[in-house]
């Protein structure tokens, strides 16, 4: 790959055509400041700091953005370069105004960073004293164009990667600007979706995110821990920033991996504000309308002889949060399934997984692995969203539906009963309500795709169409659908006609919403549903306190005579439901592994140590074991393990008759 | 063609158009055909002449007679004398600014006598609107000769032999940079036109495109061909609504008659054009931002490398050229390389298109061969300094161009030397410049200019410009420091070195050129606070000669701040504090006790 050679300050570097003189000077630890460069967006070349000589040519390039060729004779610290780089950064200070002691940037922001850096010791010009507007619209974000040096870093991320292309710029010249939805303020943009990526890639205090300036801007914090978010089955990579040993502000990771270091609105703040709800510190016991502290001996005490005698009679039952770590699922449902010996033992999501599991069984037992990394679609020139509401379910792939189709121009259909998601950028709309008409447009497109009569209906046609011409279509079904099972497995047979095939898998992206739905399917999502209709004496619910619990999951806890709420936050009305409240350590104090929907099993990290009286969770499964006079067995299911294994590659999938299902 | 004893050419550039030509020609048909002349004598609406000023022009063939300022009403004169009785009318004759006499024929008009008109040879003299009239005038048959009987390389290299430069300003060797694109991989690739003639003043382009708009698309076929592209773009500024009907109208027929679309004259050859109205931003022009205003983005440049031949429009191979440029093509592949070749210098061959503007006698739209002094434009052409007052500077190549002073008066006009001197070719934009100019004044109009105009993308051309503009709106108010002109150097050289495209990089140029050749004004306005050419308005004094005062009280009356007192009979003064500089005191005095400076 080392095709080409070249000289950077005297050092000689070897480098691959395509590479830019930046990339092959970073490779080399040789130092170019930049200012509008970031890795994972196209380069613009914009702010000029990484100007360099290259002998021979008259004109200075700029790095970022310059190919390396091979013989080139690069200089990067010239004294006429390091003049001009000083010259821009007095520019920059002076285009707006810059006092950086009245800035919730200072000490994090690039460019006081570089004129520190390149010791500059004053500013020849007035600053601008026209102010501009501080856009203080949108609740989270705040957008001060005093400070903004126009390095267009917000403008390509939020196209870019998360494809809302909320910014743009207006005006011209001095007064050029950043503007949402072409001439609104950002919060009345229509097309924002709240993630706050441009904050994160905004390297001056323009946009800053009110809450983090508060919990500390980054370089206050004492500590960076790299884990996931268990929101949602992508499992996005974030960087969490621990200050005082709570956690400050959270971030996406890589801008290089297809996410492109995003996190949706609920990575992004639900994450870090959970921090501030109240805490379950020491296990509590109901009395009357109110709950007392009580020791771990008397909390499980209390716990193994209700479980007893419950169990027994076949009325005790467990429901677990998908949002837990594979080992946490593990250690549970080895004691309740495997110990215990209990049916009734569940997920949060039991109904929607075993919707989907049921869908997907005709094409598991062909050996098929029946879905795709979610990251695939940007790799797809055909998406269809069937049912599905990606912004809300898992947000990040929406961005890679809006990034694939505005960007590299895949084609965009949708079959929904409500309102098309992708307004606006869509080929084909189709509404059908489910599931009679869905099943309907599902066949029909079916058998069109595959040579049959073609629809008649023009968004039809345009689909089938799209779908025969589609080299890589990618089939995005939502969890509606898998409240019919039937419709799972016809969008996979359309899957299936249309060639939808990936190195991984089939090309379906199926919208699980917690973090572990694929850890849970081996491990605790039962056969059938028990909570709806079961009188339990007992109930025990493993819940993460992230997400709001569902009207189903609470009229169970109302119903069940004894309730052993274990979660780490007080919230509310779960806590109004339980008997028994258990302490369990918060997303930021658990390490584990969550196997997502990229295909991948990721590693959560403990960000910050577990406070208050906790006890882990194998400890308190062996002690109720104990006090039970069984031993805990172990998992008979591994979470993470052969989860839809491919055994077929996705090539020899065929499609599956509906009435054989059924 | 039917034959006609007599062609009255009626001018329908936009110039004329404004001054009522439309109406001339409708008088003129009605007249004809009441004297049952219509058979006989044929009127055509053509291009621009490049004497809009003294429009509409009217021009009577065979002789070549030239009417100037025709009105309606003095059309059936026209009809009645010259066309049925053969006598000239005199009154309406062309009177030639400098020696004052009426002139009769085309040829003789010394505005024209210097010029050498190849790319204009057609404006003016044929129907813009009738394929027709370009084709009885060899139209298409250089790109006939092209697709037929030659091979793409040949004409790149035919091309290259001719030495023809882009006239958008950069002037790079266009044989060259089509052999670039015609060596990018790819089997889609794009010809742009660049029509977007932002310069202000500048009206070269419209004039081709108006005048023979034929000429344009025939060059960009033969590009095509010889690049291997199958469609392209002329991307038009929306200010030019004539020019895009004339193309619409050029292209429609240039369909109709099989020389566009599919398979062009039977060949393999397959053309496709479209027409874009930009946006009327000035960075528009640039090449990199024209073809993302193409694409639907914002106009704003991007760093070659890549160049548009490697990646251009939608990421393919792209060659963009000048309108000028274009029209040039036919003409060079139907005469031979070596006849282009033979006019202009070493580096510089063929002709120019100038718009000659300022304080001359004659302005317009000059075709000049390369080489030819800017005496020669000036004096010759242009007649001379309106008043004959003293030549001070042209300001060469538009508001990115710069300034030449007296002693490049015999400076050939040609790519190296301009550049050289500090000026620019640019896409022609001359102004003439006399000693009632302000430099600083000049220097700063320019200025605005391109600072209003940046893209706001770069840093060095979006903040350092508006910094200048601001030191020498400074030095114009009589603020400035002396540190002052240090800065605007420094500045000037980092915004030309740092910028990322040619609007930044040129920017500079008309206050760096003004510092070099007119550091003494610069100097009056900071340390005398004073503009020797009295121009810049905060600088100016009113002051009132109590020697030749008589006390008449006419210019306190007239005050409209009332800062004049003194009592009748006795010598006025003027509280320089409350002066607004408005001058209505000097235009009112009767004796002249009143001067400015
Ligand atoms: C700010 C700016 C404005 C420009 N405007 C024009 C224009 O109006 N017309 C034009 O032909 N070229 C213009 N150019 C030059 C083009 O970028 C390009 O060089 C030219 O179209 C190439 O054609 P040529 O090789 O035939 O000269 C402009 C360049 C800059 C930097
Ligand atoms: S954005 Fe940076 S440089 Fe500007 S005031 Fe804030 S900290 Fe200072
Ligand atoms: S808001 Fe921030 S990221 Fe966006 S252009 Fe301004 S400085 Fe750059
Ligand atoms: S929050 Fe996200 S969607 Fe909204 S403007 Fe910023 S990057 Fe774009
Ligand atoms: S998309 Fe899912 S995993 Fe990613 S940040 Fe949002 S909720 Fe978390
Ligand atoms: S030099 Fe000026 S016009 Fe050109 S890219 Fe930079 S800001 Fe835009
Ligand atoms: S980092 Fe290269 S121009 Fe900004
Ligand atoms: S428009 Fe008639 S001479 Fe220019």
């Amino acid at each position: 790959m080392s095709d080409i050679t070249l000289v950077i300050d005297g050092v000689e570097c070897r480098a691959a055509k395509g590479d830019t003189i930046l990339q092959v000077a970073r490779r080399n630890d040789i130092y170019i400041p930049t200012l509008c460069w970031m890795e994972g967006l196209t380069p613009i070349g914009s702010c000029r700091m990484c100007v360099v000589e290259v002998e021979g040519n008259p004109k200075l390039l700029t790095a970022c953005t310059t190919p390396a060729e091979n013989g080139m004779k690069i200089h990067t610290k010239t004294e006429k370069l390091k003049q001009y780089r000083l010259q821009i950064l007095e520019l920059l200070f002076a285009g707006r105004n810059h006092f950086c002691m009245f800035c919730s940037q200072t000490g994090d922001c690039e460019l006081q960073r570089l004129a520190i850096e390149h010791g500059m010791d004053k500013v020849r010009y007035p600053f601008l004293y026209e102010p501009f507007h501080n856009d203080a619209t949108d609740p989270n974000i705040q957008l001060d164009h005093n400070r903004c040096i126009l390095c267009l870093r917000c403008i390509r991320v939020c196209a870019e990667k998360v494809g809302a292309h909320t910014l743009d710029l207006e005006k011209r010249g001095w007064g050029t600007n950043i503007t949402a939805d072409l001439g609104k303020m950002l919060g009345e943009s229509d097309t924002c979706v709240s993630c706050g990526a441009c904050a994160q890639v905004c390297p001056t205090g323009t946009i800053t995110l009110r809450d983090f300036v508060y919990r500390g801007r980054r370089n206050d914090c004492d500590d960076q821990v790299e884990s996931i978010c268990p929101l949602c089955s992508l499992g996005c990579r974030i960087k969490a920033y621990v200050r005082t040993g709570s956690v400050a502000r959270v971030e996406g990771l890589s801008a290089n991996s297809p996410d492109g270091g995003q996190l949706c609105h609920k990575g992004r703040w639900g994450l870090p504000k959970s921090t501030e709800r109240d805490r379950l510190t020491a296990p509590m016991i109901r009395t009357g309308s109110s709950f007392r502290e009580a020791s771990w001996e008397e909390a499980l005490n209390l716990i193994a002889s209700k479980l007893g005698s419950a169990s027994k009679a076949g009325r005790a039952g467990a429901l677990l949060s998908e949002l837990s770590t594979d080992e946490e699922l593990s250690v549970v449902s080895s004691f309740f399934r495997d110990t215990m010996k209990m049916d009734k033992v569940d997920g949060f999501f039991g109904n929607m997984l075993r919707g989907f599991v049921k869908g997907f069984q005709p094409f598991a037992d062909q050996g098929i692995r029946p879905f795709t990394g979610a990251h695939n679609i940007l790799e797809s020139d055909a998406i269809v969203v069937i049912g599905a509401n990606p912004q809300e379910e898992a947000p990040v792939a929406a961005s890679y539906i809006r990034v694939s189709t505005i960007i590299e121009r895949a084609k965009l259909i949708n079959l929904s009963a409500g309102k098309n998601p992708f307004d606006g950028i869509t080929d084909a709309d189709i509404r059908a309500a489910l599931p009679g008409e869905m099943e309907k447009v599902l066949v029909s497109l079916r058998e069109a795709v595959e040579g049959g009569p073609e629809p008649k209906e023009p968004a039809m046609a345009e689909s089938a169409r799209v779908l025969r011409e589609a080299k890589k279509p990618v089939f995005v079904i939502g969890s509606s659908l898998a409240e019919h099972p039937s419709l799972v497995t016809e969008a996979l047979n359309l899957a299936v006609a249309s060639k939808a095939f990936f190195d991984d898998g089939l090309g379906v992206v199926p919208m699980l919403r917690g973090g572990n739905c694929l850890g849970a399917l081996n491990t605790v999502i039962g056969e059938s549903d028990w909570l709806s209709e079961s009188e339990l004496d007992f109930l025990y619910v493993l819940s993460t306190g992230m997400v709001d619990e569902d009207k189903r999951s609470l009229e169970a806890m109302t119903r069940a005579r004894f309730v052993v709420v274990h979660t780490p936050f007080m919230v509310h009305p779960l806590v109004n439901m339980a008997d028994v409240l258990l302490p369990a350590p918060a997303w930021f104090e658990r390490s584990g592994h969550y196997c997502t929907l990229e295909g991948e099993r990721r590693r959560m990290n403990m960000i910050v140590p577990p406070k208050g009286n906790l006890k882990g969770l194998s400890v308190i499964m062996d002690e109720l074991a104990g006090k039970l006079g069984l031993e805990l067995q172990p998992a008979s299911a591994a979470p993470c393990e052969n989860v839809y294994e491919a055994k077929s590659p996705s090539t020899s999938a065929r499609t599956v008759s509906l009435k054989e299902v059924r | 063609m039917a034959l006609y004893r007599a062609h009255v050419l009626i001018c329908h550039g936009t110039g004329c158009a404004s001054g009522g030509s439309p109406k001339v020609l409708e008088t003129f048909r009605e007249e004809l055909q009441k004297k049952n002349l219509d058979k006989e004598v044929l009127v055509i609406a053509t291009g621009c002449h490049g004497m809009c000023e003294f429009g509409p022009i009217v021009v009577v063939y065979p002789e070549g007679t030239f009417y100037s300022q025709v009105k309606p009403e003095d059309v059936a004169e026209i009809v009645e004398e010259h066309l049925y009785k053969g006598r000239i009318v005199n009154r309406l004759l062309y009177k030639e600014p400098i020696s004052a006499q009426k002139v009769c024929h085309y040829k003789e008009i010394p505005f024209y006598g210097k010029q050498h008109r190849i790319v204009l040879s057609n404006c003016g003299y044929i129907n813009p609107d009738n394929i027709d009239e370009y084709i009885s005038r060899d139209g298409y048959q250089a790109l006939g000769k092209c697709i037929t009987e030659m091979s793409p390389a040949a004409v790149i290299e035919e091309m290259k032999k001719s030495g023809l430069r882009g006239r958008g300003g950069g002037g790079f060797p266009t044989g060259l940079k089509w052999s670039f694109c015609a060596a990018s991989p790819g089997n889609k690739k794009y010809v742009i036109c660049n029509a977007d003639e932002g310069d202000p003043g500048a009206f070269m382009d419209r004039s081709i495109l108006e005048g023979d708009p034929h000429a344009v698309l025939e060059g960009m076929m033969i590009g095509a061909y010889a690049m291997g592209a199958d469609e392209g773009y002329i991307y038009c500024r929306a200010e030019y609504p004539l020019a895009i009907k004339r193309l619409q109208t050029a292209i429609h027929q240039a369909t109709e008659y099989g020389l566009l679309g599919e398979n062009v004259l039977g060949t393999d050859f397959s053309f496709d054009l479209h027409i874009k109205e930009g946006a009327g931003a000035f960075v528009c022009g640039e090449e990199t931002a024209l073809m993302a205003s193409i694409e639907g983005q914002r106009g704003m440049p991007r760093p070659r490398p890549p160049f548009p031949a490697v990646k251009g429009l939608w990421g393919k191979p792209t060659n963009i050229n000048n309108v000028e440029t274009w029209a040039n093509v036919p003409r060079i592949m139907l005469q031979g390389a070596e006849c282009f070749a033979a006019m202009g210098t070493e580096k510089s061959k063929g002709t120019k298109v100038f718009a000659l503007t300022g304080k001359v006698k004659n302005t317009g739209l000059v075709e000049v061969p390369m080489g030819i002094t800017i005496r020669e434009i000036v004096y010759e052409i242009g007649g001379g300094i309106i008043g004959d007052k003293k030549f001070k500077a042209v300001q060469i190549g538009g508001p990115s161009g710069g300034c030449l002073v007296e002693e490049h008066l015999d400076l050939p006009v040609d790519y190296e030397s301009l550049t050289a001197a500090g000026a620019i070719m640019g896409s022609g934009g001359l102004v003439v410049l006399d000693e009632s100019n302000c430099m600083v004044d000049t220097a700063k109009f320019f200025l605005e200019f391109t600072q209003r105009e940046s893209c706001g993308k770069c840093v060095p051309c979006r903040e350092g410009t508006k910094k200048m503009l601001d030191i020498l709106t400074r030095i114009t108010e009589g603020n400035g420091k002396p540190e002052d002109l240090d800065t605007l150097q420094y500045l000037g050289e980092q915004i030309k070195a740092t910028s990322l495209c040619a609007l930044g990089g040129t920017a500079p140029n008309p206050v760096l050129t003004t510092l070099k050749y007119f550091r003494h004004e610069y100097e009056a306005h900071i340390n005398e606070k004073r503009c020797p050419a009295g121009a810049c308005q905060s600088l100016l004094r009113y002051t009132i000669d109590p020697a030749k005062c008589i006390g008449c009280t006419k210019c306190a009356r007239n005050c409209p701040v009332n800062c004049i007192s003194g009592k009748v009979k006795e010598p006025h003064l003027i509280d320089q504090e409350k002066c607004i500089k408005c001058g209505a005191c000097m235009a009112n005095c009767p004796v002249g006790a009143i001067s400015k400076g």
